[in-house]
């Protein structure tokens, strides 16, 4: 390549890098450094404040995310499952209908409906005590952290179903007829060789899920008000209530180290993947 | 082959299928089919793409649900149990080995399947490996294989299990040539040993012919015709099969019944078959139309007595020289016919086109019109 093409190339990713420059890079050394930074000297003092008044809410945030996570990846399995190794016409034509419907609903929205539906009167309890199931003293609300992972499933279940019901549409059917054929049931045939053979697919879906419900600020906010609470919160609340960046933007590297932590998983993951054999 | 199975061999199940129909959605894909399968035999379902031949197998190992019919295997209706309650074995033209597994946990799942321990599997996989010549594999990814040695390794998954029953859904096709003759022979020998009832699908003639003791050629979801390869190929029971088994030059005829026995016309050429010869009487009375192999006809001087055999006046058209003869693509009687031939003639010469008469099949004009 001459340099006068070397050029050409740079000019036109130019426009891309400048926007990821400008909207990403900036803020994020702008967030590093006023995180680790006090009139212009180096300091911990902001992370030392975050692990003092938050340290509860870090680790609320990682046991939600993960239970989120662990959840939303078992019931991906049973719908993508379904998808593809169902018989019955019917189930999976109505699967197949509505399970991505949650996809194209807002977190806000989610968040919303789930405090209709969670709550002490919502319609969940509401139903249960017309239907005599439970009396009307019993009802309690789930608007608290099973709230936040109820509405973190039911929000990224789809997607991860989605990616995974590709992955296994994909894979050599036979294969799977092969383990029917040997005298394995559904389920067997599901996870021990369908599931393994899309497992980095699997992968990629729930550290995708795990970093957007990382980010989310709405649900928490929403359906949860009480403490603890997620780092999401805790950084708007820093912002709003005091105008305390430096402890906000602490409180983002620390969020940034957990998703890295993730990210890292999935890229080892990646390379003994893909390493010869 | 290296050793042998020392718990082999064993008796493999009969199969009767009655009346079987299949639908995909609202097509109908087999029209009810009836079909014996003895213990121990190795039939061959032949047929052209969309016949219904793989669809066969498919309900026979499960795969398909049957719309009406049964599916009696020692004794029991199998035709509504799912594929796994089955207890037949099946190879697939994919292999459709596990990749994530090794090849000791891909020969060994069915074993584990079947609650066997691990000392168990491992004994057994290994006497596998050594009887297809795959000792000291356990340990390889499937992935790491050679086409040859992963369709030995999934041979040896569906053996492992000792089925009664073993369903071949084309196994070779992805093979290159010359191993695929080397499995044939390997897939015949391990069948006739351990006397299992093999169902092999295939759309390869040679293969069907070369491996099993039986043909069943089927034709747009019905059996065409079931017999051994010998009589399906000399004596194919209608046009369609006699098309499918290669007679795939088509002369138009006209036969005319007489007290002596029978006249044959084509074009100018005429020949006679005496009642005495006893095909006199099985020959369809007028049009007719008549299918004979490339190797059968012999091209002969214009002039020629006929003799016994039907001589068809024609002109080369074109030569080709595939190796060991020539090859001829002769007009004759409005037809293009292929003839191969041991001496070179030159393009345009008139010829006579000798065919044997009692290597010509002979169907009704009406009944041709469905086989090409």
């Amino acid at each position: 390549m001459n340099l006068s093409q070397r050029h050409l190339g740079l000019i036109l990713i130019a426009p891309g890098l400048m926007l990821v420059a400008a909207l990403f890079l900036y803020p994020l050394c702008f967030s590093l450094i006023s995180a680790f930074s006090k009139d212009g000297a180096f300091t911990l003092e902001w992370f030392a404040k975050a692990f003092e008044l938050y340290s509860t809410d870090i680790v609320f945030t990682v046991v939600i995310v993960l239970a989120s996570c662990a959840l939303t990846g078992l019931a991906a399995i049973v719908i993508a499952g379904t998808l593809t190794l169902g018989e019955n016409r019917y189930i999976v034509g109505t699967l197949k209908a509505i399970y991505r419907w949650p996809l194209f609903i807002p977190f806000i929205v989610a968040a919303q409906c789930m405090r209709t539906f969670l709550a002490k009167n919502g319609l969940m309890n509401n139903t249960f005590v017309s239907m005599g199931l439970m009396e009307p003293l019993q009802a309690m609300s789930f608007l608290d952290w099973r709230g936040i992972i109820a509405t973190f499933v039911w929000k990224q279940t789809p997607f991860v179903a989605l990616l995974l019901a590709g992955a296994l549409a994909s894979i050599d059917r036979a294969t799977l007829e092969a383990g029917r054929n040997l005298g394995a049931s559904r389920p067997r045939v599901l996870f021990e060789l369908a599931l393994p053979q899309v497992m980095p697919t699997l992968m990629v879906a729930l550290v995708l899920s795990f970093v957007t419900m990382l980010s989310v600020l709405s649900v928490p906010m929403m359906v949860s008000g009480s403490q603890p609470t997620m780092l999401t919160v805790d950084m708007a609340f820093r912002i709003n209530a005091y105008g305390d960046y430096a402890t906000a933007n602490a409180l983002g590297v620390i969020t940034y180290l957990i998703s890295a932590g993730a990210a890292i998983l999935y890229l080892k993951r990646g390379l003994s993947e893909g390493a010869p054999r | 082959m290296p050793t042998d199975l020392p718990n082999g061999p064993q008796s493999g199940a009969s199969i009767a299928v009655r009346d079987l129909h299949v639908a995909y959605g609202g097509t109908r894909v087999l029209h009810g089919v009836n079909i014996d399968f003895t213990p121990g035999s190795f039939t061959a379902l032949l047929g052209s793409s969309g016949c219904g031949k793989t669809t066969l197998l498919r309900a026979l190992s499960g795969f398909v649900p049957v719309e009406s019919g049964s599916i009696i295997v020692g004794g029991q209706d199998v035709a509504g149990l799912p594929p796994e309650k089955r207890g037949m074995a099946m190879v697939f033209q994919s292999y459709a080995l596990w990749p994530h597994m090794t090849v000791l946990q891909n020969i060994g799942y069915g074993l584990k399947l079947r609650g066997k321990s691990k000392a168990e599997i491992a004994a057994k996989v290994s006497q596998m490996l050594s009887f297809l010549g795959l000792a000291g594999y356990e340990d390889r990814k499937v992935t790491a294989l050679s086409g040859g040695q992963r369709q030995r390794v999934a041979l040896g998954r569906a053996l492992a299990i000792d089925p009664g029953i073993l369903l071949l859904d084309e196994p070779l096709s992805n093979l290159d040539a010359k191993i695929r003759m080397v499995m044939r022979h390997e897939i015949r020998a391990i069948q006739q040993r351990l006397g299992l009832t093999a169902v092999h699908v295939t759309h390869d003639r040679e293969e069907a012919m070369t491996m099993a003791d039986r043909l069943v050629i089927m034709q747009a979801g019905r059996i065409a015709q079931i017999g051994t390869p010998e009589e399906v190929y000399d004596r194919p029971a209608t046009a369609f099969v006699a098309n499918f088994m290669g007679a795939e030059n088509i002369l138009p005829l006209r036969v005319a019944r007489s007290e002596t026995g029978a006249t044959l016309t084509t074009g100018d050429a005429t020949a006679q078959v005496a009642t005495g010869a006893g095909a006199a009487q099985a020959l369809p009375a007028g049009e007719a139309v008549a299918y004979f192999r490339d190797d059968v006809a012999r091209l002969d001087a214009s002039d020629a007595a006929a003799g016994e055999d039907l001589l068809v006046p024609g002109r080369i058209a074109a030569r080709a020289y595939p190796g060991g003869v020539y090859r001829y693509r002769v007009e004759a009687a409005g037809r293009q016919i292929t003839v191969d031939d041991a001496d070179r003639h030159e393009l345009g010469t008139t010829i006579g086109l000798r065919i044997p008469l009692q290597r010509l099949h002979i169907f009704p004009a009406s009944e041709a019109g469905i086989a090409a």
